[in-house]
């Protein structure tokens, strides 16, 4: 009896190993039909909700847009088609109307149809969707959605307070099956957001909040079995991966290689590394690498790296609330001391390009925007410059060390985050660089990125680590500097409001204008929400007037701009996106609908 | 009979008290932590390309499900809702339930733990006797010395080192996860397979880093009881050596009990390293999601469903001891 027991555990463990290398080996040898990739987190208890920040319905692949957007450098407003096929906006910008992909279905075999974009329209209205806020005279806002026919919607624009900003808030709006989720929505509902616009004062406020209720209710729901418009369908999720499988109903299905794709939990950029280093990844997002750990990515056997512009830029910002820094000389002499090629090399040298000016946008947006560099300073290392800056800033030179005017030492607290390891080497290099030169520099990392951003918006940190240029959009551009972190707010129904150092948010501290040479006094806070409402040919003027005057103020010092860096594996898929193509910007899911992505032949 | 209820009743009420002290606790060392769930949320959807005036919209949302009102209004409240079993809403994954959160790690958490314990306490129990009996030969050294060595190395190194060996070196284990999404779920040999073989590294770290502690203990405890009485009058006795091998595991076995009790804990904790080393879906690798997006209602279900499962695992642990001590049983009576 006994033995016989230990013979049917060692044949259960035999069984069990067997099995487990079967597993093993499967998962290397899923052959060109399962595409994998690395998109976001996943999280097996989220909903199917586009609309929840941690969820199972993701971009491109199951979850679908109106459009998709080129995020050009220049103009934001170029979309390839999604469920709108084809689209036209009427001259002054207020009125847009869609005609819906004339074969799209969902993945249950229904039409997409009119009334599907306007619920989704009424769930925007729920969500917050920039262009669909629920408040009177909101400066962008949508005021109407009409089906003109199954195929046709019309989009209306606040007339009185339009912003240029509101095409692309449309066309990123997520397109919902009607027939499943009207049974979450009110059927009154676009009763009360009418209401919420235009009613009294007393029923517009109770509109309102039945309409944030809503919101509220909706974000935690999804249905529990995946109707979409996409190429794909969620099959199942677990904790780690998410499989979804081809939508034979898909518009475009022909243009979709793979029967599957498999999208891997993203934990942290150690597990993705080790996994482009088994070349288990057929397309995985931006992650940050140092260069050796590249040059061993690159060397597993179909692992390669298209990358593009990215419209991010990583910033040295200053707290201009706290002395000396309150002196554009400091910061003009502190620019002229950073040498930003060495500093890119050591923090961000496989993913980043060290920045040609610092103006606010990224070496792509300066060419694409057409921004005369003959007029910007490159603050190029030029100590003796430095010295010139601090000295009209009365600082002075004792022993090789810069002191204030006071007597004591001058010095720069530069703070990082032990989350971001580019950032942390870049400070450390910034650091000695600085000390070399005579400045006393210390370096601090905070714990992590939410303790970092409290206390950066606490007005707690003098010079910090800030992204910049984030684009593609001049108007966000510049509202990473001219925007609430420096104490300009954007009021719901236009115009725009500046507090005080400390106040509202503004942790930046700069002044409300400044008189730069040959441009006069600027307000670059009104500036920056002028982008949002003028046409693309006078926004190029205001782009060129903040980027000077960003050159000249020094409000941040541009470390190196990003490159858009996505690891491919052409073993089981080719006709990935060249170098430089904008579609780089956009998930892979997004990819195989404009045609990349092809299986491989065997 | 009479006395277990008693017994029972009063382990019951001290981890209720327990239980109260640490939620509190909890409850505001979570909320002191420094960090911003909100401008994190933010800053997440901006870098994700979407405008600042959306981000701002879609993250106002948040605060729906932010807790607010005054410390002690909140605790109070907080205190009433775990009353009712309800943790709160995540805000990690807007409008669910932060227990439904905890709860799906923590099916996985708990047969890694429980797989890593009755592995290390088996092999532990087992060399442990052995190398107490051959004490004074090459055998028992190398048993004690192996014993010393893996206890003192710490959990995280000793997943690091069977990834590095079982995944890189010698690839014959997954990487990550905790099942291949390919294979259909479902009671069937390849699902089973598949879960097997992405718990086994995770199973083996826990037991690796535990066994030596269960070893040393035995060793030490078996040299105690072969010194006793019962035994001297076994072998007088004339009985065999599996018997009387039988009677001095049985009687050295109880001090670790105790360890084993307190190993529940040690493991629980142990799961934010493992299943961060694995990628391993379980409670550790939530905890650590929350605490990243400061989602207080996850992060207060997690630490009150570890302090739970160990003050269970304690419950049960003196219990067993009553079962299998009579000295115990018998409320510290002399047996007769």
């Amino acid at each position: 009896m006994r033995r016989t027991a230990v013979a049917a555990t060692a044949l259960a463990l035999c069984a069990t190993l067997a099995a487990t290398s079967c597993s093993s080996s499967s998962s290397s040898s899923k052959g060109g039909g399962t595409f994998t990739a690395i998109l976001t987190q996943i999280d097996s208890k989220a909903p199917i909700n586009p609309y929840n920040q941690s969820t199972n319905s993701f971009r491109g692949y199951n979850a679908m847009m109106l459009g998709w957007s080129k995020n050009t450098a220049t103009d934001p407003n170029k979309f390839y088609p999604a469920i709108a096929k084809s689209w036209e906006l009427s001259p002054d910008g207020t009125k847009l109307t869609v005609h819906i992909q004339p074969n799209a279905k969902w993945s249950d075999g229904k039409p997409v149809t009119g009334d599907d974009l306007k619920l989704s329209a009424a769930v925007a209205y729920a969500e917050g969707g920039s262009a669909f806020a629920a408040i009177p005279g909101t400066a962008g806002g949508t005021v109407d959605v009409k089906v003109i026919d199954d195929k046709t919607v019309e989009f209306d624009q606040n007339a009185t307070k339009p912003l240029n900003t509101w095409f692309a808030n449309v066309m990123t709006m997520y397109v919902l099956p009607a027939h499943v989720w009207s049974a979450q929505v009110p059927s009154d509902i676009w009763d009360t957001i009418h209401t919420a616009l235009t009613g009294s004062a007393a029923d517009a406020k109770t509109a309102q909040d039945t309409i944030t209720a809503l919101g509220k209710k909706l974000i935690g729901w999804g249905p529990d079995k995946d109707v979409s418009a996409g190429p794909f369908t969620l099959t199942r999720v677990t904790t780690s991966e998410a499989l979804l499988t081809k939508n034979k109903n898909f518009y475009d299905a022909d243009k979709i290689a793979p029967s599957q794709v498999v999208i891997k939990n993203y934990q942290d950029n150690s597990t993705i590394v080790n996994l482009l280093l088994k070349g288990e990844i057929d397309g995985s997002v931006y992650v940050a690498v140092s260069q050796s750990q590249l040059d061993k990515i690159l060397a597993v056997k179909g692992n390669q790296v298209v990358s593009g512009a990215s419209p991010v830029q990583a910033s040295l910002v200053f707290n201009e609330s706290k002395k000396p820094f309150d002196n554009v000389h400091v910061r003009r002499g502190l620019a002229y001391l950073i040498d930003r090629a060495q500093v890119t090399k050591v923090g961000e040298s496989s993913s980043g390009k060290a920045s040609p000016y610092p103006a606010g946008l990224t070496a792509a947006q300066i060419q694409g925007w057409g921004v005369s560099t003959s007029g910007l300073n490159a603050y190029s290392v030029d100590t003796a410059k430095a010295a010139t800056e601090f000295q009209q800033a009365g600082l002075k030179q004792a022993g090789g060390k810069w002191t204030l005017p006071d007597g004591k030492p001058f010095t720069v607290p530069i703070q990082t985050t032990s989350d971001f390891n580019d950032w942390t080497s870049g400070a450390s290099n910034v650091a000695a660089q600085l000390q070399a030169a005579g400045v006393d520099a210390k370096v601090t990392a905070s714990s992590d990125y939410a303790t970092y951003l409290a206390d950066l918006a606490a007005g707690k940190f003098t010079v910090s680590w800030w992204l910049t240029a984030l684009g593609p959009s001049a108007y966000n551009i510049y509202q990473r500097l001219y925007g609430a972190a420096n104490g300009w707010t954007l009021g719901t129904g236009g115009g725009v409001a500046h507090s005080a150092a400390g106040q509202s948010g503004n942790w930046m501290g700069e002044a409300e204008s400044a008189d730069v040479s040959g441009l006069g006094t600027v307000n670059p806070g009104e500036l920056t929400n002028q982008l949002s409402q003028v046409p693309p040919d006078q926004q190029k003027q205001i782009v060129a007037k903040l980027a000077a005057f960003t050159n000249d103020q020094v409000p941040a010092i541009a470390m190196w701009d990003y490159v858009n860096q996505n690891f491919v594996n052409t073993n089981r898929f080719t006709g990935f996106p060249p170098n430089d193509a904008d579609v780089l910007r956009q998930p892979q899911g997004v990819w195989m609908q404009l045609g990349y992505i092809k299986a491989k032949a065997k | 009979m009479r006395n277990l209820l008693v017994r029972l009743a009063g382990h019951l009420v001290r981890a209720l008290v327990m239980i109260w002290v640490v939620a509190t606790f909890t409850f505001f060392l979570i909320r002191l932590m420094p960090g911003d769930p909100v401008a994190a949320q933010y800053e997440k959807l901006v870098q994700q390309g979407m405008s600042p005036d959306a981000a701002r919209n879609a993250t106002r949302l948040t605060y729906g499900f932010l807790p607010t009102g005054s410390g002690w209004d909140q605790y109070v409240h907080y205190l009433w809702r775990l009353l009712h079993f309800d943790f709160g809403r995540s805000t990690q994954t807007l409008g669910v339930n932060a227990s439904a959160e905890v709860l799906t790690g923590a099916k996985w958490t708990i047969g890694l733990v429980l797989a890593g314990i009755l592995i290390s306490f088996a092999l532990g129990t087992v060399l442990g006797v052995i190398a107490a009996i051959r004490r004074s030969s090459g055998v028992g050294d190398a048993l004690t010395i192996t014993g010393s060595l893996f206890h003192a190395i710490p959990q995280f190194v000793m997943a690091l080192v069977l990834i590095t060996v079982f995944t890189v070196i010698w690839p014959v284990f997954p990487t990550d996860g905790n099942v291949d999404i390919l294979v259909d779920p479902g009671f069937n040999g390849p699902y089973v397979a598949s879960l097997v073989s992405h718990a086994s590294l995770p199973a083996l770290a826990y037991a690796l880093s535990m066994f030596g502690s269960y070893l040393l203990t035995m060793r030490s405890s078996v040299i105690s009881v072969l010194g006793d009485d019962f035994v001297l009058a076994a072998e007088l006795r004339g009985l065999t050596r599996t018997m009387r091998l039988r009677y001095i595991a049985r009687n050295a076995l109880l001090p670790l009990f105790t360890i084993f009790a307190l190993t529940i804990g040690f493991m629980f904790g142990g799961a934010v390293f493992i299943e961060k080393a694995f990628n391993y879906p379980g409670m550790g690798i939530t905890l650590i999601n929350s605490i990243g997006h400061r989602d207080y209602s996850t992060m207060n279900a997690t630490f009150l469903l570890i302090t739970a499962a160990v003050i269970v695992a304690n419950i049960v642990a003196d219990l067993l001891y009553t079962a299998i001590d009579p000295r115990v049983r018998r409320g510290g009576e002399a047996v007769a």
